[in-house]
């Protein structure tokens, strides 16, 4: 695939992962990066981010506050090859694979309004936070949760399992690197029902590569799923001005009872 | 890229976009895009709620029975981004409601597009034309 032509892919994935698949009707998103247009992802009031450099804070560290829209892998499918590192590809052992075949839809835990775990992502914002000892994630949903990540320190020895895992950062040059170990088995990699394991490791590494713009590459190592690591491509993008808001899911789930069938896309697939 | 390939991801927009679908939920799992509704009533409440906004409104049928509809709408975090706000459709709202009905056929549907007789449009995610 030539490189333009990949650009045409990656964009039309980036469409949809940003939209998430809502209603599109009239409106369809301004394309990302122009500082004339408005609207960002599905929030079409959304002022886009203006041209310019990177920030960086007073002591040289790259500065990646602010709220963000995207990244990640495809929530719909993480093997959909249009959100991973070209040539990469999602091979499941075949317990894995007959248990995607068996998963229902109404057992997503983000359905259940369960965290979606590292990296499916959501069309709501996100914020990252600063501080010399930790970073941040402050999601506004699909669960109004958040995430820490301690820098410059280690791993335990025998984590106990959760659902975000535990986190380490450290900086390579302008890229945050991200490492998780620790998982639960319990999130699901998409509304496919792509499994994991408490092997799970994952790498993510966060490079904001302009003012308004920031790439997000997660790689997925789990031998107790897959033959073999993969590497999901995602860029995010700045909403400025933005705030996040509230949004606590468990409030009035009533979806839940309705939803029949196999797990599968937002739009079915 | 072929022209095949193109073509397979033009569709999957489309078959995407085809029901106006949750953040937390495969919508094409409790929605059936070819059940097509378009409801006449008047609003009887309004839920401001997560993961979905809800409206309640009482349909009045030829004979005159009255059944209670369940529309549901997108989050509060994406509407207001959107132009609604809570009070842009409240009890008593006579509306015109088209939308996707339940695949279990309860009286439950998405609302894609609500009409109200001073014309304003408000939709599943957005104010089209909010006054």
């Amino acid at each position: 695939m030539k490189n333009k032509q990949r650009l045409w892919v990656f964009s039309a994935a980036a469409t949809l992962a940003a939209a998430f698949s809502f209603l599109a009707q009239s409106q369809t998103p301004a394309p990302a990066g122009n500082a004339q247009a408005k609207g960002v992802g599905l929030y079409r009031n959304q002022a886009a981010p203006a041209a310019g450099v990177a920030p960086k804070l007073a002591d040289g560290t790259p500065d990646l506050s602010g709220v963000w829209l995207g990244g990640g892998g495809s929530d719909a499918d993480i093997a959909n090859p249009a959100s991973l590192k070209p040539g990469d590809k999602v091979l499941m052992l075949p317990w894995a694979e007959e248990l995607v075949s068996k998963r229902l839809s109404k057992q997503d835990p983000e359905a259940n309004c369960l965290p979606a775990g590292i990296p499916r992502g959501s069309p709501y914002p996100w914020r990252i936070v600063q501080t010399p000892t930790h970073y941040f994630i402050l999601f506004e949903g699909n669960i109004h949760s958040y995430r820490q990540i301690f820098m410059n320190a280690k791993h335990p020895d025998d984590p106990d399992p959760t659902w975000y895992g535990h986190s380490v950062g450290r900086w390579e040059g302008n890229t945050l690197v991200v490492d998780t170990v620790g998982f639960n088995d319990k999130f699901w990699f998409d509304y496919k029902g792509h499994p994991h394991t408490e092997k799970l490791h994952t790498v993510e590494r966060y490079t904001r590569t302009d003012l308004g713009h920031m790439s997000i590459e997660v790689t997925i190592d789990d031998p107790g799923a897959y033959k073999q690591p993969f590497t999901t491509v995602g860029r995010a993008t700045l909403m400025p001005g933005a705030e996040l808001l509230e949004y606590i899911c468990q409030e009035n789930n009533q979806d839940l009872e309705k939803l029949e069938g196999p797990a599968r896309g937002p739009g079915g697939r | 890229m072929k022209a095949e390939s193109r073509t397979a991801v033009a569709l999957t927009v489309l078959v995407t976009l085809a029901l106006p679908l949750s953040a937390h939920h495969s919508g094409a799992a409790e929605f059936d895009a070819n059940k097509k509704i378009d409801l006449n009533g008047i609003v009887t409440k309004v839920e401001w709620t997560n993961p979905h906004a809800h409206f309640y409104m009482d349909v009045t049928d030829a004979s005159g029975k009255v059944t209670n509809w369940n529309l549901e709408l997108a989050s509060p975090n994406v509407l207001v981004r959107n132009g609604w706000s809570r009070h842009s459709l409240k009890e008593g709202d006579k509306v015109n409601v088209t939308g996707s009905r339940a695949k279990d056929n309860s009286n439950l549907g998405t609302a894609a597009v609500i009409t109200l007789p001073d014309g304003r449009r408000l939709t599943f995610l957005a104010a089209d034309n909010e006054k």
